[in-house]
């Protein structure tokens, strides 16, 4: 990498001038992927000889707000004390995605007006939740795109384009949900299964660390979670018959500490939970982020589907440790307990939607929680002090590839809704669940509400032959998105809604419909708002109380970002990505045929009386 | 040369030419057109490996190509076809899958002769 140091405005100016030119003339192709391009020399003013490499832009001006670095204890407070910032994907580690600003409210939020917009020259879903700090936005694109910008003004600050190889192992797209930052340090995990780290300032990278071989099936697409001194980041592979994993990195030398195997080797316990050698493909990604409880020392994880998704034919058993939330000792990466949603999944399942800490009112008792709506329907509640089932209802209107749950915790399958080579039953929720992964709900802790973006969306379940090759797919079905097929009227069966559940009684307290499944994450505000956006490419306000729309705005693209909220200056700011991929939108359901791709930064604010 | 060695090499010309002709007008996967064990095998593989989060069984809206109209990105012939398929398309999620099949190569000749027998006519 190579500094550009130039001091004068002058100089500045020719710099952008030049990189523009680089630029243009170094274009993604069509699938977004910058080739890897030489450095270019360029001699000018005065015989300065400044160096460029087209995919990183250094920054060596002063700026930020002269705060200091991130300490451990910062991320550990609650979000609420700090609303001029969003430094962790979740809000704080309860994952609530809760900002505490009361500024913005149902009454004024009509009043929200365009402040800036930045584009990342990517396809692809624009997925990010974007971090700031000290007057500093940090924002990912998909193919892996990083930008600094003035969380203010959107002026850019410094650039980084990680170079990607062509035949990358992608399910699902070219996503990336977002950077962590810790101390001075940004971090980002990448497509080829990398961690990066970079100095938040001038955005020199600081180290490289290879995860794995991406070409074996892997991938990284989440923000890591900052534990203490620790960078923790899973992979996904659920598609390619990995061996699923999360790892902790130490952030000051990118060297690994600890790797966690999510699915046991031989004599492990949980080995006995998988027939013949398929422990050896048996898929369990980890590859959205956990969550920390500092109070009990506890880090916890979740994992995806067991491989093949839809053939459970060579891995008898239940398939352990898939489709569960681990409790892991973060110093040492030992598992404390599981709780598997799904045992056996053959639906593509996976258990990695977002988990919120919460406190449970249990008659004179107060049990800590893990409360999360399961990509299988179910809306869970588990003691995250010893992994105990608490209690789980569906947080969906159609539901039926479970009949019943039993007393601990057990769903009793219908056994129609098992795959087969040839199916005739709707199995719901479909492939991609009530709740994707992908994408984050929030908790206002006042109301008692998680807000919830729910696919209604359901599949035919097929199963065919599976073969494993390495680094190739390994699925053994597919899900027909019979849903997805508009009707003789044009309407497709498949639709969303935010759902609001009570997480204190597991019911539906309102639910705010969509034309589309919802495949963007929500954030909840103290004022009384919840935001999110549309497959149609609306962002929009609802009230927290009542699902009430109170704002709506049309960003062009398709949403399938989080949205965050921050202040300076005493102005309330709301920062919503646009961008989709067409693929997945299928594959949930949607009609998205008439939405451009292409990913845009919305940046909105609330200016002072 | 004598006239024998001459004739050998007419003979041998002449077959040369033969077997290119064949190899114009058929694929191996014709053999398997009119095998219906061999058909099912073709769907099941298709289903198991290509269909999941891609190429669809129906006309679905996915960025992977519906492989049973007449739109061919890069051609529609068997031979393309299997020539895409064993060594990918570069920049997409179409990664290379050689001849990793379970019975090699026969596998994906009845893969293509499944997508050829379920295809639309085309004009």
């Amino acid at each position: 990498m190579t500094d550009i140091r130039i001091s004068s405005l002058i100089k500045n100016a020719a710099v952008i001038l030049v990189s523009l030119g680089l630029v243009a003339s170094c274009s993604p192709n069509e699938t977004g992927i910058v080739e890897d391009q030489p450095p270019a020399s360029n001699d000018f003013d005065g015989g300065e000889t400044i160096e460029i490499l087209t995919t990183h832009w250094i920054n060596s001006r002063d700026i930020g707000q002269g705060k200091g670095p991130i300490t451990s204890q910062m991320l550990v407070e609650s979000q609420s004390n700090y609303s001029d910032s969003w430094i962790q994907y979740g809000g704080d580690y309860a994952n609530h995605r809760h900002s505490p600003i009361k500024a913005l409210s149902p009454d004024n939020v009509k009043d929200l007006e365009f402040a800036w917009s930045l584009p990342t020259g990517t396809q692809g879903q624009f997925a990010v939740s974007p971090i700031v700090y000290d007057g500093i936005m940090y924002v990912t694109s998909s193919f892996n795109r990083l930008f600094a910008v003035d969380a203010k003004t959107g002026e850019l600050y410094w650039r980084y384009d990680h170079p990607l190889p062509q035949d990358l192992r992608l399910c699902c797209g070219p996503a990336n949900r977002g950077a962590s930052i810790h101390g001075d340090t940004i971090l980002m995990a990448t497509l080829d299964a990398k961690l990066l780290a970079f100095n938040r300032l001038t955005g020199e990278k600081l180290w490289e660390s290879e995860i794995i071989e991406y070409y074996k099936g892997f991938s990284a697409t989440s923000a890591p979670l900052v534990v203490k001194n620790l960078a923790v980041i899973g992979v996904g592979g659920g598609e390619f018959g990995i061996r699923g994993f999360f790892d902790a990195y130490d952030i000051e030398t990118g060297a690994r500490v600890w790797r966690h195997y999510t699915v046991p080797a031989e004599g492990e316990p949980g080995y006995e939970s998988w027939s013949g050698n398929s422990f050896e493909t048996g898929g369990a990604p980890a590859w959205t982020i956990g969550a920390y409880d500092s109070e009990l020392d506890l880090l916890y994880w979740t994992t995806g589907n067991p491989s093949p998704d839809w053939n459970g034919d060579a891995r008898l058993g239940d398939n352990l440790f898939s489709d569960s939330v681990l409790a892991i000792d973060p110093d040492s990466g030992e598992r404390k307990w599981y709780y598997q949603f799904t045992p056996h999944d053959v639906w593509d399942y996976d258990g990695n939607t977002h988990l919120f800490q919460v406190d449970l009112n249990q008659g004179e008792s107060v049990t800590k929680a893990l409360v999360q709506a399961n990509r299988n329907g179910f809306f869970y509640a588990i003691n995250r002090e010893n992994g105990e089932f608490i209690r789980a209802t569906s947080y969906m209107e159609q539901l039926n590839w479970a009949e019943s749950m039993e007393q601990n915790g057990r769903p009793v399958v219908n056994p129609e809704a098992m795959p087969s080579e040839e199916p005739t039953m709707r199995v719901c929720p479909g492939a991609l669940g009530g709740m994707n992964g992908s994408v984050s709900g929030s908790v206002n802790t006042s109301l008692n509400l998680a807000f919830l973006p729910v696919i209604e969306s359901c599949q035919l379940m097929q199963k065919g032959i599976s073969m494993h090759v390495e680094g190739q797919l390994f699925m053994g079905g597919l899900p027909v998105s019979v849903d997805g097929v508009s009707d003789e009227s044009g309407e497709t069966p498949s639709y969303g809604h935010i759902t609001a559940m009570n997480y204190q009684t597991g019911e539906v307290a309102w639910r705010h419909y969509d034309a589309e499944p919802m495949l963007a994450g929500t954030l909840s505000t103290e004022g009384g708002l919840v935001f999110s956006g549309s497959q149609t490419g609306h962002a929009f306000a609802l009230n927290a109380e009542t699902g009430e729309e109170v704002w709506r705005a049309r960003l062009g693209g398709g949403i399938r970002s989080q949205p965050i909220a921050y202040e300076i200056d005493g102005e309330s700011y709301v920062a919503i990505a646009s961008g989709n991929f067409g693929g997945i939108s299928a594959f949930s359901g949607a009609d998205t045929s008439i939405i451009p791709e292409g990913g845009q930064l919305y940046v909105f604010k609330l200016s002072r009386e | 040369m004598t006239l024998k060695k001459k004739l050998i090499i007419i003979f041998a010309g002449l077959s040369l030419l033969s077997c290119e002709n064949d190899g114009a007008n058929s694929s191996p996967a014709d053999e398997y057109l009119n095998d219906s064990e061999a058909l099912k095998r073709g769907r099941l593989l298709f289903v198991g490996t290509c269909a999941g989060y891609c190429h669809k069984l129906t006309p679905e809206r996915s960025d992977a190509p519906y492989l049973f109209d007449c739109q061919w990105l890069h051609g529609g012939s068997d031979e393309e076809i299997y020539t895409v398929v064993t060594g990918g398309v570069s920049g997409t999620r179409m990664i290379a899958f050689g001849e990793n099949f379970p019975e090699g190569a026969k596998d994906l000749w009845k893969i293509i002769a499944f997508l050829k027998s379920n295809r639309s006519t085309c004009s």
